[in-house]
C-alpha cells in the first residue's frame, strides 16, 4: 500500500512538471501581417 | 519656438525611453526627477543636452506638463501636479489606480489641465489601435485586446499580480469578474512573435477602451502567459524581476458592423513594451498634456484624439502597427 502511494505521488510529481513546463501545439495561422500605412484608413 | 518644459518622474525602462524622445523632439526642454533607486544622472548623461535632472519635480520649475513613469500607484502624484495646474501623463497600468485617476476629472476640468491616463503599452497603443480599427465601422459591439511580453521590473511585478487577480471584463452593459489565469485563448501577435495562450487576467484595458467606446458591448483584455507563470502567479516573486522583457506584442480585434455585414478587424504590434510606451507617453504628452485642448481626464482611444496622426507620429519614431490579412474566427 504504501509502495502504491509512493508510486501514484512520483507520477504526480512527473505529470506536474511536465504540465508546468509543457507548451502544447498551436494549430497553423491563416494569414499574414502587413505593415500599416497611417496615410490612410484601414 | 518657444522652448516646453516637460518633467518626467521616474528614470526606469519607461521613463528613460520617454526623455530619450522627447529629448529628440525640437523645443523640449526635458527636466528628470527619481523615485527611489532610480537612475536619472546616468540617463541624463546618456542622453545630453536639453536634459536636467531636479531633486524632485515640483511646479515652481514652470512646467508645460509632467510624465508619471513611476512604479503604480501614481493618483497621488498625479493629483498634486494637478492641483497645481500641470497637465500629467500616466503611464500607469494597474487597474485600480486607473479607475482613481478617473476620478481626478473634475479636478482637472476645474483647474484646466488635462489628465491623460493609460498612456503606455497596455493600455496605450491598445486603445489607439482599437480606435484606428473602429474607424472603418459602422458600428462596433466587441474589442478584445491580447497582450504578450513586460517592460521594466514594475511592469513584470504588475503583470506577476495581474495572472492571480480577478479580472473585469465588460459584457452587455455589466462589468462580470473572472478568475486570474482563467479564459485561455491563443493569440496570434504579428511575427516573430507568433501563437501563445492568453489568459483573463486584472489589467486595465476594459476600463480604458469603455470611456473611448462606452456603446460597445463586449470588451475583454487578456495577458499572454506560461503555464509555468500561471502555477507561479499565487507565489511571491521568488526572484528579482529582469532589468527589461524581451521583445513584446499586442493584438487588438475589434468587431462590428462594416458594409452592411458582421466583419472583423484585427490589428497589431509589436516592440520592446517599455520602448513603445515610452514613445507613446512623449507623443501624449506633445499632442495631448501640452496644447491642454481636452481639459479634463482623457483616454487614448478617445474619439476627440486624431488616433491617424498619433499613430503616424509614433510610426516616425519606430513604434508601428499591423493589420491581419487572414481568415478570422
Amino acid at each position: 500500500m504504501r509502495r502504491l502511494g509512493l508510486a501514484f505521488l512520483v507520477a504526480g510529481l512527473v505529470a506536474a512538471v511536465l504540465r508546468v513546463r509543457g507548451k502544447g501545439g498551436a494549430p497553423a495561422q491563416q494569414g499574414g501581417w502587413e505593415e500599416l500605412s497611417f496615410d490612410q484608413k484601414p | 519656438m518657444t522652448d516646453l518644459r516637460i518633467g518626467i518622474v521616474g528614470t526606469g525602462a519607461v521613463g528613460s525611453r520617454v526623455a530619450r524622445q522627447l529629448a529628440g523632439t525640437s523645443g523640449v526642454h526635458v527636466l528628470l526627477a527619481d523615485y527611489p533607486g532610480g537612475t536619472s544622472d546616468r540617463v541624463a548623461t546618456s542622453i545630453g543636452a536639453s536634459v536636467t535632472v531636479v531633486g524632485a519635480m515640483h511646479e515652481e520649475l514652470g512646467l508645460d506638463a509632467v510624465v508619471l513613469a513611476t512604479p503604480v500607484p501614481q493618483v497621488a502624484l498625479a493629483e498634486r501636479f494637478v492641483l497645481a495646474g500641470t497637465s500629467v501623463v500616466s503611464v500607469s497600468d494597474d487597474r485600480d489606480d486607473v479607475w482613481r485617476l478617473w476620478g481626478l476629472d473634475d479636478l482637472a476640468k476645474e483647474r484646466g489641465v488635462t489628465v491623460v491616463v493609460g498612456a503606455g503599452f497596455a493600455p496605450g497603443l491598445s486603445c489607439l489601435l482599437a480606435r484606428h480599427a473602429a474607424s472603418s465601422f459602422a458600428s462596433v459591439d466587441e474589442l478584445h485586446v491580447y497582450k504578450h511580453g513586460t517592460g521594466g521590473p514594475a511592469c513584470a511585478r504588475q503583470h506577476h499580480k495581474a495572472l492571480r487577480s480577478t479580472a473585469q471584463i465588460w459584457r452587455d452593459g455589466d462589468w462580470r469578474s473572472r478568475a486570474g489565469g482563467s479564459g485561455r485563448e491563443l493569440g496570434w501577435f504579428p511575427d516573430p512573435i507568433g501563437a501563445h495562450d492568453c489568459y483573463n487576467a486584472e489589467l486595465p484595458d476594459p476600463f480604458v477602451l469603455l470611456r473611448a467606446f462606452p456603446d460597445v458591448g463586449r470588451i475583454s483584455a487578456r495577458l499572454s502567459a506560461t503555464r509555468r507563470d500561471r502555477f507561479t502567479s499565487r507565489l511571491p516573486m521568488l526572484r528579482k524581476p529582469h532589468v527589461e522583457g524581451a521583445l513584446g506584442a499586442l493584438r487588438v480585434e475589434v468587431r462590428g458592423l462594416r458594409d452592411g455585414q458582421r466583419q472583423a478587424e484585427v490589428l497589431g504590434a509589436i516592440d520592446r513594451p517599455a520602448v513603445a510606451a515610452g514613445a507613446v507617453a512623449a507623443v501624449a504628452a506633445l499632442r495631448l498634456a501640452v496644447p491642454n485642448t481636452h481639459p479634463g481626464t482623457v483616454a487614448l482611444g478617445d474619439v476627440r484624439i486624431d488616433t491617424t496622426a498619433f499613430l503616424a507620429d509614433l510610426a516616425q519614431r519606430g513604434v508601428r502597427a499591423a493589420r491581419f490579412t487572414g481568415d478570422h474566427r
